[in-house]
């Protein structure tokens, strides 16, 4: 090491140090819990989050028929679904109920009369959705009053729907 | 009552005393703030940047390794948080021709002097080598100005630079002789 270099050496370890705030210690301590208390309820949020979406999803499984699950349908011949259909009469005696939908490419399907004054049919279906109605008399065209999945039949009527569930 | 060391004050932190965390602040803020500010030459942005520092040291002190001396692992997050704040600001070196701003004086006037002196003459020639010598290690490219700040100014081992640096000893002990020769060619007049 030349003498240069030691110079150079004395003069930079001679360099002043600066101040430091105050009250830097403070802030930073500041920051720290800021920071926590962020953290802490993010955490919260986040678990209130997850429950609250568990709950939902939940909810949508036992309590509706959406089609939730992926389905795979391996064979079409085996892939037909029995559904029942059910109108009840409770303030009207009609003599003939039916049900036409997109499953019977809108034709009328006579229901059958049970005891309880209320008509049934089972139909064959394969999985997806169907919209529906049925036809009072022959004549009055009505949605399924028991059934809330509703649409616009692009006509200004309104027709049911009706989700068949694969797997 | 004897004092913690840093390891005990980090156990207690990590069992959930985090006030406690404010005396290893207090013990390495002046160290710490010093060299960021050598390093980046802006002391409202050294502040924030060592408050990060001390801010991203508590967030990992559950990693920390304690085979590491605890002011290795700082300076480590600091040089750190300088890069990031040079990859940010996409500065990768000071031009030698960029005059020094009317903040960087102002600055400058808050360094404590650690020497005296008596002769006028003195004192003109060593604020003006001071300044001069501040100005160069600015001008250093910033892998220079790592190495010469943690050796020269804050007094760091040869290993204790590699650990924060991650550079083989030997790539340190080379940054450093050509950091050096760079600050001789700058300075030459007042080292004759």
């Amino acid at each position: 090491m030349d003498r240069k270099e030691e110079k150079l050496i004395c003069y930079l370890e001679q360099l002043p140090q600066t101040t430091v705030p105050s009250d830097f210690s403070f802030r930073v301590m500041d920051r720290i819990g800021a920071k926590q208390q962020r953290g802490y309820w993010l955490g919260n949020f986040k678990k209130l989050a997850i429950v609250s979406l568990s709950l939902v999803f939940l909810t949508l499984v036992f309590f509706t028929d959406l089609p939730l699950f992926p389905q795979f349908n391996i064979s079409g011949l085996s892939g037909y679904r029995r559904v029942e259909l059910k109108f009840f009469a409770l303030s009207e005696n009609p003599k003939t109920v039916a049900v036409a939908g997109d499953f019977s490419d809108w034709n009328t399907l006579q229901m059958e009369k049970k005891d309880d004054n209320s008509w049934v049919i089972t139909l064959k279906v394969k999985p997806g959705k169907y919209q529906y109605s049925f036809v009072i008399d022959g004549e009055e065209w009505i949605p399924d009053p028991d059934s809330y999945r509703r649409i616009e039949d692009g006509f200004g009527g309104i027709n049911s729907v009706l989700v068949v569930n694969g797997g | 009552m004897t004092e913690k060391t840093d390891r005990e004050i980090i156990f207690e932190v990590l069992n959930g005393n985090r006030d406690i965390f404010c005396f290893l602040v207090r013990k390495y803020e002046r160290p710490i703030f010093n060299y960021i500010f050598r390093m980046v030459r802006s002391k409202p942005d050294a502040e924030d940047l060592a408050q990060d520092t001390f801010v991203k040291a508590f967030s990992a002190l559950n990693k920390y390794d304690d085979s590491y001396e605890f002011s290795t692992w700082i300076y480590r997050i600091a040089l750190n948080v300088c890069r990031d704040y040079f990859r940010k600001k996409k500065i990768f070196f000071f031009s030698l021709s960029a005059p020094i701003g009317d903040e960087e004086e102002s600055e400058l006037e808050d360094f404590i002097p650690q020497d005296s002196f008596h002769n006028p003459d003195d004192v003109l020639l060593n604020q003006e080598l001071r300044s001069s010598l501040e100005k160069a290690i600015s001008d250093l490219p910033i892998k220079f100005r790592e190495v010469i700040i943690l050796r020269h100014l804050e007094g760091l081992s040869y290993d204790e630079i590699s650990t924060v640096t991650g550079l083989p000893v030997g790539t340190v002990k080379t940054y450093l002789h050509r950091a050096r020769k760079k600050l001789q060619d700058e300075l030459g007049e007042f080292l004759e």
